[in-house]
């Protein structure tokens, strides 16, 4: 994450939550369904699978592999980041794929399976000068 | 049920009406009206004959369709406006067939139209926030292409011989975008620029302007019985939980895909299998689409469907001719009308009017069309 005085602001609310001691990280979050069991990302109010609407708000593991991917080489109208980027899901732990942006490596040069963790970074800049934060995906380094 | 047939058809040929380098300048309701016109004329009927109306374009926006209508006078009929994507005209079809096959009219008219440029455009497949994210078309396609790649073991080559393929036989059909245009080679494919990896610029369809329109019919309201086409049978199926929002495989979920959902449905009520067809239309803004709907549909098994391009089995003159007057690769996108140019082919397919793209005895055809949302239609043709 940049450290300046811009006031940073997520890209929608309730897509991972905010740290609340220095030691935590972000974590992305998901609703569960109490009936049968699967997992969605972003949180969503029915149950996709059998249309529960017993759900619970969970937060999903932060790493995860890559499903697949692609590396875009112009830009979409709304986007407003270096271009060519990697763009695809990750699959998590809990069943679910997540659409992404790749970053922290080439563009290019992720491949399916590879272990990736979650990041925050800042997207675009928007009205008032407020930075706009998204999620993203990077290559784990131990 | 009754039977319905296609009394007459009308294409506007794919291209740029912009004015620019030379080309004509026309709108998007004289593009509308054009079809409309031209299939009254090829169905040998009156605007007056029409009972009700679906008229279709995916980014035209407020009022398109009632002011490609009002270019022949404002005919007091229902005319819906149907969006569904890259299948909105055929949609609108099928909703004319289930009127008129319910006995609720005897003659109705579908249309589709669109004019768009070059290159991405903005859309609303997805919310804001992913589209600041980077969401796109080619790119959606491109994932899926990449996990196909690497379940069913397909190469770039193989993408790049559907686009061969295609192209080859738009050259022979004068209303393709790429009508007397150049034939490609798969090293000029693998060669031509990257879009969205692996997907190049000649794997991916392109924009453009046009326009389909067809007149539907119960069979007595018919002017001229000779080579009658009948739609035989018609399914329309969203997919179920595990896809998004191109119907593509966002989860490894046991789901059967809306292409899946939608031939299911139609083999059954048709009576007929894959076997059966002579002609047949598959849908694929990118090339590697061809390829996984090839197997949707039931017309190979999977990862098959590669070997069989390269062999010809979907070529003019091959078991399975596919994709006739160029497909996406070869007549282009204008996204509201191709659902209705699918059909129309193969339309012309079945009473023999395909010219050089002719298949011999051609007597029972196939369509499968898909649109984001996701949303995948299926029709048997039959002469």
């Amino acid at each position: 994450m940049t450290t300046n005085t811009k006031k940073q602001v997520p890209c929608r609310d309730g897509l991972w939550n905010t740290p609340s001691s220095p030691g935590e990280k972000p974590q992305l979050i998901g609703s569960k369904c109490s009936d049968c069991g699967e997992v969605f990302f972003p949180v969503n109010p029915v149950c996709n699978n059998c249309q529960s609407q017993n759900l619970k708000e969970i937060k999903l593991s932060r790493r995860g592999k890559v499903w697949s991917y692609t590396t875009v080489m112009l830009a979409p109208p709304a986007y407003k980041g270096p271009v060519p980027f990697d763009l695809g899901y990750v699959e998590l732990p809990e069943g679910v794929n997540i659409y992404t942006r790749f970053l922290g490596a080439e563009p290019g040069t992720f491949k399916i399976g590879q272990e990736v963790e979650l990041d925050i970074d800042v997207m675009q800049r928007g009205a008032e000068g407020n930075e706009i934060l998204g999620y993203c995906f990077i290559p784990v380094r131990e | 049920m009754r039977e319905v047939a296609i009394a007459g058809v009308g294409l506007v040929k794919f291209g740029r009406y912009d004015g620019q380098k030379g080309r004509p300048y026309k709108d998007i309701y004289e593009l509308g009206a054009e079809a409309i016109i031209k299939a009254l004329k090829y169905a040998d009927m009156e605007w007056k004959d029409i009972q009700v109306a679906y008229g279709a374009s995916m980014f035209g926006g407020l009022g398109v369709p009632n002011q490609c209508t009002s270019r022949l006078g404002m005919p007091g009929i229902p005319i819906t406006t149907v969006e569904g994507a890259c299948t909105s005209s055929q949609q609108g079809m099928r909703q004319a067939y289930l009127d008129i096959s319910n006995g609720l009219y005897d003659v109705g008219l579908a249309f589709g139209v669109e004019k768009i440029p070059p290159g991405l455009i903005a859309d609303t497949l997805a919310p804001v926030w992913q589209l600041m994210m980077g969401f796109n078309l080619p790119g959606a396609y491109a994932i899926e292409t990449r996990r196909y790649m690497e379940e069913r073991g397909a190469t770039e080559e193989d993408i790049a011989r559907v686009a061969v393929m295609e192209r080859k036989n738009a050259i022979m059909n004068p209303n393709a975008f790429w009508y007397q245009g150049p034939a490609i080679t798969v090293e000029e494919v693998l060669n031509s620029r990257m879009i969205a990896s692996p997907i190049r610029f000649l794997m991916a369809t392109a924009n453009a302007d046009g326009a389909a329109a067809a007149i539907i019919c119960s069979k007595d309201k018919l002017k001229s019985t000779a080579k009658t086409v009948t739609i035989a049978a018609s399914a329309h199926a969203t997919a179920p939980y595990g896809y998004n929002v191109l119907g593509m495989s966002s989860h490894e979920k046991v789901n059967p895909k809306c292409t899946e959902i939608a031939c299911k449905e139609l083999w059954e009520k048709s009576g007929y299998g894959p076997e059966d067809m002579d002609v047949i239309q598959l849908y694929e803004a990118m090339a590697s689409g061809f390829l996984w709907d090839a197997e949707d549909c039931g017309f190979c098994g999977p990862g098959e469907t590669a070997r069989l391009v390269k062999e010809g089995y979907f070529e003019i003159g091959g078991k399975k001719p596919a994709n006739t007057d160029g497909g996406l690769m070869g007549r282009a996108h204008p996204t509201g009308a191709t659902g209705l140019a699918q059909i129309i082919e193969l339309f012309f397919q079945l009473r023999g009017e395909a010219g050089p793209r002719q298949v011999p005895g051609a007597k029972i055809a196939f369509n499968h069309c898909h649109g984001g949302g996701p949303n995948g239609l299926c029709h048997v043709l039959k002469r």
